[in-house]
């Protein structure tokens, strides 16, 4: 008999706010965090551009639990990826819960390593031609930084690793950590990602691939321009359904299917069929129907080809269906986080559920012919019991989860 | 504007995990307990910071808070 796999914690931190509650709120109300932002940050801009950066940072749950000396510097990726994961496993009531030592695994999706850390040495070598560079770089910006500093925040000993798939990074660690709990090496999983790319050189960088809106973010409206970068991080905490029912936790719902595929087809354009793929093997891994009416968590980049390709893959994936189902949106709201991207999604997707009630898909201008998909262009009451989170990375690697209401 | 005493204990305290309360000008670097990475993390702090290069080398554990401070601004101040 298969393992069903509870979500038992959620934490998070995006520009939309520091945790669950306050970024449920947020989105649920249609506020969006993007906003002018110049880089480097604290300086004199050498550019600007639309952004969804995090304000102010209250670490102290983080930082009364660990020895500073022992966990080493952190990455604002770290940062982030360690209060999401305090508040999930506080939420969970596991803090110093003996399944922590050897019965939980930690899986963590990054897009892309310790970005500030990187670029503060380059600086120094490049830029002002100094030639040592903090002796913690390589410990802090390292991808797998956070799954080694959430383990020892926690004194998690069994296995723990960064997956690392671009976009998808936090979607595909969910999925593999969902396995992990099915395939009974792990009672508990602390998963999720995060990403913290808002440095000037990553900035640069994707600017240069010519994706970026000027502008905001519009998921399926006319006009789109690109993405924006969001950072933060979302942490869920995963468990053995049994484990959970027996020491009486608050069940927020449910994972119940994890598709994956890869176009291998082209390194950023997205392919119709890897997302079908995904999708389709989503739906068969949960035994959900294809006819039965969900609220879809849209891949939704605001990019001009990625929603084209998305609504297109909808509609022949679910047909006429399609109506009575609902998309939405998200980083329109906090951005686009990268690694962190699928797992913020998927809470707000399971919130949403709870609460009865879609986010709206900000900054909508009117409809694209060509992304003909059924929008919750304000909040709008759902009484859906599914959720089905999408997650399309560059280079083809395609990630949906698929969630269900407690 | 060279910076003053106050912003080089800050970052002692941020870099070196010290309560700022406990860095008074008479303790020595030793009775601080400052771990070697603490001390260069401080000095690379400063270094971001103020745009100078102070080597490790010219720390002394034996010296007094107050001579480690004096010894970084007299640095920043000549640039």
């Amino acid at each position: 008999m298969t393992i069903r796999v509870a979500v038992t914690g959620m934490g998070c931190i995006s520009g939309l706010g520091q945790g669950t509650a306050q970024t449920w709120a947020r989105a649920a109300g249609g506020r969006s965090a993007i906003a002018p932002f110049g880089l480097p940050r604290n300086e004199d801009a050498r550019t600007t551009g639309p952004a969804a950066p995090i304000g102010d940072v209250d670490d102290s749950g983080v930082t009364a639990r660990f020895d500073r000396r022992a966990i080493g510097q952190l990455d604002p990726l770290s940062r982030y990826a360690l209060i999401a994961a305090t508040e999930a496993v506080g939420e969970a009531g596991l803090i110093d819960d003996p399944v922590l030592d050897r019965r939980t695994a930690i899986i963590i999706g990054c897009g892309s390593g310790g970005n500030t850390t990187f670029e503060t040495a380059y600086r120094r070598l490049y830029e002002r031609g100094q030639n040592r560079v903090h002796p913690q770089t390589i410990p802090a910006a390292m991808i797998s930084a956070p799954a080694s500093q959430i383990a020892m925040l926690f004194g998690v000993h069994g296995p723990a690793m960064t997956i690392a798939s671009a976009c998808a990074s936090s979607a595909h660690a969910m999925g593999e950590a969902m396995h992990m709990i099915r395939a009974g090496r792990a009672e508990v999983a602390i998963t999720g990602g995060a990403e913290a790319c808002l440095t000037l050189g990553s900035w640069v960088a994707w600017a240069s691939l010519g994706a970026m809106a000027s502008d905001t973010c519009r998921p399926f409206s006319i006009d789109r321009q690109g993405l924006v970068l969001g950072e933060g991080a979302a942490i869920l905490v995963l468990e053995a359904w049994e484990h959970a029912i027996a020491r009486r936790a608050i069940i927020h719902g449910e994972l119940i299917g994890y598709g994956a595929s890869t176009d291998a087809a082209h390194i950023t354009a997205p392919d119709q069929a890897g997302i079908e793929a995904a999708i389709r093997a989503a739906h068969a891994d949960a035994a959900l129907a294809l006819d039965v009416p969900v609220l879809i968590s849209s891949h939704g980049t605001g990019t001009r080809l990625n929603d084209a390709t998305e609504a297109r893959a909808l509609k022949a994936i679910y047909g006429a269906a399609l109506a009575e189902s609902l998309v939405i949106a998200t980083k329109s709201a906090h951005g686009h986080l990268i690694g962190g991207s699928g797992a913020l999604e998927f809470l707000l997707g399971l919130k949403a559920l709870q609460a009865g009630l879609a986010p709206p898909v900000c900054h909508h201008l009117g409809r694209d012919p060509e992304c003909e998909v059924p929008l919750a262009l304000a909040p709008t009451p759902i009484g859906y019991d599914h959720l089905v989170s999408n997650s399309f990375a560059f280079g083809g690697l395609n990630a949906v989860l698929i969630g269900r209401r407690a | 504007m060279p910076p003053s005493r106050d912003e080089i204990i800050a970052i002692i305290s941020e870099e070196a995990r010290i309560d700022e309360a406990k860095l008074t000008s008479d303790v020595t670097l030793a009775s601080l307990d400052i771990a070697s990475l603490d001390v260069v993390s401080v000095l690379f702090a400063i270094e971001d910071k103020y745009g100078v290069e102070i080597p490790v080398e010219a720390v002394n554990p034996a010296q007094t808070l107050g001579q480690f401070v004096d010894g970084i601004l007299a640095k920043v101040s000549a640039v």
